[in-house]
């Protein structure tokens, strides 16, 4: 077992990367839920251009640790392999982000540099470094992030957008459901007992998500629906304002933004409750 | 989900945080400028005196000129304002809210600082400390000023409003006659305890605007974080400056400024506060 390196934080091109250089991966590794974990180091040759996803494609091909030990190929999700899809996430040299948009030539420029790899700590682990993020879907399933078309017949032309709300809206619709803000979130922690999703916190992407769907002329009519459940236990007030999540989200969504736009909401809601009486 | 979640429940976890926001700002973070600004003039009370002279007739020195202001300052909040235990009681009450609601949700979350060390996440765990640490401190401060438990006070002073600066001193400075190691560390802990209180409201303030959303672009918060961090350096100097206020002063010189100021009371019939240590007759409550 192998203590992880300390984590370095990636300065993009400030070395210029050594060519024919060798890089050393320390990788936090477990074989399925419930079993130990431990940590495995491998060192790679790198070639120009490689990624997190190109140098686990040659720890498959090449399952041999430093110690000389041949071990199980590591795991790892992917998908689209160009930052849209957010299967490949996982914490890198201490921070969290995708692992395919992670060029090794800007964390590691140099001939025995040092790369950590874990997975995500807020969802539970299926193998390696490949987690299951369902609790990310079931968070946008609680704030029904959707706009309200099925139906058995056709519902004619929707309402017209407006052109501002539509470029507020087209920030956050970048969302790739990626997991990086709940993973920097302290508010947020690993809950594995599905019956407790619905009052733990929702999560920052989530609350963007009914801003997103509530700025929308059609989606708007789940409005009610999506504040009550903003205002429930794990909702927008639960969010403790250490904005890390807009600090880590890869596509740069507002997500503070969203939530002091969320408790915006809510205050009002509740007031309209208080004071009409109903919902 | 929200079908299935009744609405009630929502309703009611809503108000308990939104509660938990407000006394934090109404009524705590009121009184706790007030309570400073009241404090702080051990250290600038003279100038409040305006040149007004002692009772007899001399001008105070700087030190004097604090205790005496203090003092008046002290016996006009417990003559003047009615209903004075109901305000307190409210007070207590909200602090016992905030501070159990406030420990139960801090150990919802996670510091991870180590990981990400942003400014904003260190101000996060550290309003999570500072409410930790401060619940401490604000209970030793009332048990022992207010409610009397003089065998929390090293010097086994009682605080009372006829001697209200003497026995402020002698409850800091560990006894009447001077520092002694006790009460070097009663003072320390008041030095951590305020300090730690008032980013604690500050920072509040700051998170309290993005909870009700009145800030929600970046740049408004930006801006009231500007707005925060003034009132937080402000007050910081107000607490700091009580601190060094009750710190300097000699409990046994003080004693003699408030003597004088009881008997001039005493003379022209007003009750103090507690209308025991006066010859003048206070005829009912
Ligand atoms: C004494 C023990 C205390 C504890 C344990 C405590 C705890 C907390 C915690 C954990 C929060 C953050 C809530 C959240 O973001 O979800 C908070 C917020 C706050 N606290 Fe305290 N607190 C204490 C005392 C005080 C005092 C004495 C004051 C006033 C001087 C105060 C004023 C505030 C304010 C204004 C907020 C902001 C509320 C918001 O973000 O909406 N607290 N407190
Ligand atoms: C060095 C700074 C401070 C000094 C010299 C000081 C002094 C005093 C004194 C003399 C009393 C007794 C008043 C009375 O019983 O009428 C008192 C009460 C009190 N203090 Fe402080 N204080 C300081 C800081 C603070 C801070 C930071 C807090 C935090 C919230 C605080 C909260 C209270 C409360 C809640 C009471 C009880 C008020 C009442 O029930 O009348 N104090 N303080
Ligand atoms: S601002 Fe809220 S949601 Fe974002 S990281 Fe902090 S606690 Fe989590
Ligand atoms: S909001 Fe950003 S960090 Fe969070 S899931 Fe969406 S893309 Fe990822
Ligand atoms: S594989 Fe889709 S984001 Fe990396």
């Amino acid at each position: 077992m192998v203590a992880p390196s300390k984590p370095v934080t990636s300065k993009p091109d400030e070395v210029k990367p050594e060519m024919g250089r060798t890089v050393r991966f320390t990788i936090h590794r477990c074989d399925g839920p419930g079993k130990a974990a431990r940590w495995e180091s491998f060192d790679v040759p790198i070639e120009p251009g490689s990624n997190i996803i190109s140098v686990l494609q040659y720890i498959a091909a090449h399952p041999v640790t430093i110690e000389g030990k041949r071990t199980t190929p590591v795991v790892w999700d992917s998908g689209c392999l160009e930052e849209v899809c957010g299967a490949c996430t996982m914490v890198i040299n201490g921070r969290v982000r995708q692992s395919c948009s992670c060029l090794i030539d800007h964390i590691a420029p140099r001939n025995g540099d040092e790369v950590t790899l874990e997975p995500m700590s807020k969802f539970p682990v299926v193998r390696d470094l490949w987690v299951d993020r369902e609790r990310l879907f079931y968070n946008l399933r609680r704030v029904k992030a959707w706009v309200p078309i099925d139906g058995t017949y056709d519902l004619g032309a929707g309402p017209t957008e407006n052109p501002d709300k539509q470029e507020t809206r087209y920030k956050l619709s970048t969302c790739m459901s990626c997991g990086c803000c709940l993973e920097a979130c302290p508010q947020f922690n690993l809950e594995e007992d599905p019956e407790h999703w619905d009052s733990a916190f929702i999560g920052a992407h989530a609350i963007s998500q009914a801003r997103l769907f509530n700025e929308h002329e059609t989606g708007k009519q789940l409005k009610r629906d999506r504040l009550d459940e903003l205002m429930g236990p794990g909702g927008v007030s639960d969010c403790g304002n250490a904005q890390n999540c807009v600090k880590v989200c890869p596509k740069e969504i507002p997500l503070t933004e969203s939530i002091g736009a969320m408790g915006r909401a809510v205050t009002i809601h509740s007031l309209a409750r208080f004071f009409a009486g109903k919902k | 989900m929200s079908n299935e979640k009744s609405s009630a429940v929502a309703a009611q976890h809503f108000l308990l945080r939104r509660l938990h926001s407000l006394t934090g700002i109404v009524p705590i973070g009121v009184f706790l400028i007030a309570h400073l600004t009241t404090n702080s003039s051990l250290l600038w009370g003279k100038i409040g005196l305006r040149g007004e002279p002692g009772p007899d007739g001399q001008p105070y020195t700087f030190q004097d000129g604090g205790v005496a202001y203090f003092w008046k300052e002290v016996f006009w909040i417990n003559s003047q304002i009615p209903h004075l235990l109901l305000i307190e009681i409210t007070l207590w009450v909200s602090i016992a809210f905030h501070s159990i609601l406030g420990w139960y949700y801090a150990t919802t979350g996670k510091s991870n600082v180590k990981r990400y060390p942003h400014q904003d996440n260190w101000r996060y765990s550290l309003q999570r400390w500072s409410g930790y640490i401060g619940i401490f401190f604000i209970f030793y401060h009332v048990a022992t000023l207010r409610w009397g438990w003089t065998w929390l006070v090293p010097s086994g002073t009682k605080w009372s409003h006829d001697y209200s600066v003497s026995t402020l001193a002698a409850a800091l400075q560990g006894s009447t006659e001077g520092w002694t190691a006790a009460g070097l560390l009663v003072s320390l802990f008041y030095f951590v305890g305020i300090t730690l209180l008032v980013f604690h409201f500050a920072n509040g303030l700051w998170t309290a605007a993005i909870t009700w959303g009145l800030t929600v672009s970046e740049a408004a918060q930006k801006r009231w974080g500007f707005v925060c961090a003034a009132l937080g350096v402000g007050m910081m100097g107000l607490a700091w400056a009580s601190l060094y206020g009750a710190l300097a002063v000699n409990p046994q010189d003080a004693r003699v400024v408030e003597e004088q100021l009881l008997e001039s009371k005493g003379k022209s019939g007003v009750p103090t506060p507690t209308g025991r240590e006066t010859a003048a007759p206070a005829d009912g409550d």
